[in-house]
């Protein structure tokens, strides 16, 4: 309970402290916002140009993206401090952080408050907005429920990846550039049906690293695509459930890492 | 015990990749990696007494930050032991956070973006500090580090002698029985070095906080520290106080004396030598500056007043920073206790 009072008031005082810089605060949420830029261009060619994709019509594919962006909107608001957590290594903070009773995962969060993801979630926010409204799906509860628990473990499927490269950053400085990649991987092909793309480069997005499972797979069993796939229809519908599984067994790959820390400039 | 560090045989080795020189060496590198085990502490046993302060000297990448590291918890070691205020640091982290505080001095642990006081409120709620507490132990380090000055600025506008009197504070505000201070005055002008310097004589004598203390600076380890640790190559060197130092690797020792009458007949003293006589001039040294019982320069003092009439005396005697250099150049990196 003390830990949830401290986390909340370390980021409420660095809200504060951004704020204090307006032009700042502002740049970063439009940065925040401007950096999805492809996602809205994707859209707007979407619904503007083609009928569909992949056998899905335009306003289901626009769930993919929708889901996707929120997801990672809530993931920058709230775990989004391991994605460039090596420049935190590498400057010693982490050092800092395990002289003090508090779990260093935590610490690592509460750095900064992260601005642009205001930016992030706003356009989240309006292309959801935008997706549910074209939908032609009856949004019963039980869609809703889902829905809430795409995002959810769409996030912790996102903050699991990047916790895994931030686990290797404790050791291997290069690793943080890993993390850049993955941003941008997950911004390239996160938006697309992945059926439309050759089976090998799917199956890539699968099982090596998991990016359908994180809007593609929840998207499609949202919109009654969930047996062409290509997986196991239980497969893709416990998604939401595998990125909560993936995120404790990074935090677990995360404390294993922290035990064998080698600290950094001497 | 409370607030005593023990350490037993503490090792810390790091493995590496050498690269191997040229084109082809640095594929074969790539392919087979040669990799080499550094040993950045090697059997290291040394004891701080509660209430002591203990300088950890040695040269650059001798090993004290290491050291420091893993009594703090952020280091496991490879091999051997350690103690601090009763709780193994690496195994429980959490704890042995709430029995120390530490100063890194090149880096700080307040919130780049917080005003300084708010900092401190934040490690108040971690370290549970019951309000009133904390208000007293502010003000009593206000009164001597003048933080009240500037802790309402943000931790990045301040410069690094107000940044580091903060840090001093922070580390120190949940009143813990142990201290770790990595070079916490690198950089700083005489005046702030000075400040500090109060501020942890005061911890120390009148908190009986135990202080571990690494620097470079001799001035704060002959102002502070009564006992040195020295290590070399990751290997302990010397355990023992400034004047043993001194004896050992301080031989640079001179006695000037103007004796009354030119005419004395001048002979050595137990453990002093003359070593020139010109007129009523008479230069003494130590006659065997390894010895373990090789007198100091005030006890050679002494005993040429005492033997002889003199009308005026003069002392050269190689500062701590001459005496720290030729023990960093001809410490042998063997265990031995003095």
């Amino acid at each position: 309970m003390n830990g949830m009072r401290i986390a909340w008031r370390v980021t409420r005082l660095n809200f504060r402290a951004q704020l204090e810089y307006r032009t700042e605060f502002l740049l970063m949420i439009a940065i925040g916002a401007i950096w999805q830029v492809s996602v809205i261009v994707f859209a707007t060619v979407l619904l503007t140009r083609f009928t569909g994709m992949g056998g899905w019509d335009s306003s289901e594919v626009l769930l993919i993206p929708a889901t996707r962006m929120l997801a990672h909107g809530l993931f920058v608001l709230l775990l989004g401090r391991v994605h460039g957590a090596g420049r935190q290594i590498q400057e010693g903070r982490i050092d800092i952080y395990l002289t003090r009773p508090m779990p260093v995962y935590r610490q690592l969060q509460l750095a900064f408050f992260p601005t642009n993801a205001i930016g992030d979630l706003t356009v989240a926010v309006g292309l959801m907005v935008g997706a549910l409204s074209r939908s032609q799906l009856d949004w019963t509860p039980g869609r809703i429920s889902y829905l809430i628990a795409a995002v959810i473990g769409g996030m912790f499927l996102e903050a699991a990846l990047f916790t895994a490269i931030t686990c290797a950053a404790l050791r291997f400085p290069a690793a943080d550039y890993w993390s850049r990649w993955l941003e941008e991987l997950l911004g390239t092909f996160g938006s697309y049906p992945l059926n439309v793309l050759p089976k090998a480069v799917g199956g890539l997005l699968t099982y090596g690293l998991p990016l359908a499972f994180v809007a593609y797979f929840p998207a499609a069993i949202l919109t009654g695509h969930g047996h062409d796939t290509g997986v196991p229809y239980w497969l893709a519908a416990i998604s939401p459930l595998l990125g909560v599984v993936a995120y404790l067994g990074s935090r677990v790959l995360w404390r294993w890492s922290l035990r064998h820390y080698a600290g950094v400039n001497g | 015990m409370p607030g005593s560090i023990e350490v037993r045989g503490l090792s810390r080795t790091f493995h590496t990749t050498v690269r191997r020189p040229g084109l082809a060496g640095t594929l074969r590198s790539l392919v087979n990696p040669e990799r080499v085990a550094k040993h950045a502490v090697s059997d290291i046993t040394f004891d701080v007494a509660p209430g002591e302060l203990l300088a950890l000297l040695g040269p650059n990448g001798a090993g004290k930050s290491t050291t420091i590291k893993m009594l703090t918890g952020i280091l496991t070691p490879t091999s051997g032991e350690a103690r601090v205020a009763g709780v193994v640091p690496y195994q429980d982290r959490e704890r042995n956070a709430r029995n120390i505080g530490a100063v890194f001095g090149q880096r700080t642990q307040l919130w780049w973006d917080l005003p300084v006081r708010e900092s401190f409120s934040i490690l108040r709620d971690i370290y549970e500090v019951p309000k009133a507490e904390h208000a007293a132990r502010l003000a009593e380090f206000d009164d001597i580090l003048e933080l009240s000055t500037f802790w309402d600025t943000r931790v990045r506008h301040l410069s690094l002698g107000q940044r580091v009197r903060c840090d001093l504070a922070a580390a120190l505000l949940h009143d813990p029985p142990v201290v770790f201070l990595d070079e916490p005055t690198i950089g700083m002008d005489v005046v702030v070095k000075e400040q500090v310097r109060e501020f942890l004589r005061h911890q120390v004598e009148e908190r009986g906080r135990t202080v571990l203390l690494t620097t470079h600076d001799m001035t704060e380890v002959e102002r502070l520290a009564e006992r040195v640790v020295l290590i070399n190559h990751g290997r302990l060197v010397l355990d023992g106080s400034l004047d043993e130092i001194r004896r050992r690797f301080g031989s640079t020792w001179q006695v000037r004396a103007t004796l009354a009458d030119a005419h004395t007949d001048v002979v050595p003293l137990p453990g002093i030598a003359v070593l020139r006589k010109e007129g009523p001039q008479v230069v003494f040294g130590p006659e065997s500056p390894d010895g373990p019982d090789s007198p100091t320069v005030h006890q050679a003092l002494k005993a040429v007043i005492e033997r002889y009439e003199v009308t005026g005396v003069a002392i050269d005697e190689a500062d701590l920073e001459d005496v720290m250099r030729a023990a960093y150049v001809h410490a042998e990196p063997a265990t031995e206790a003095v």
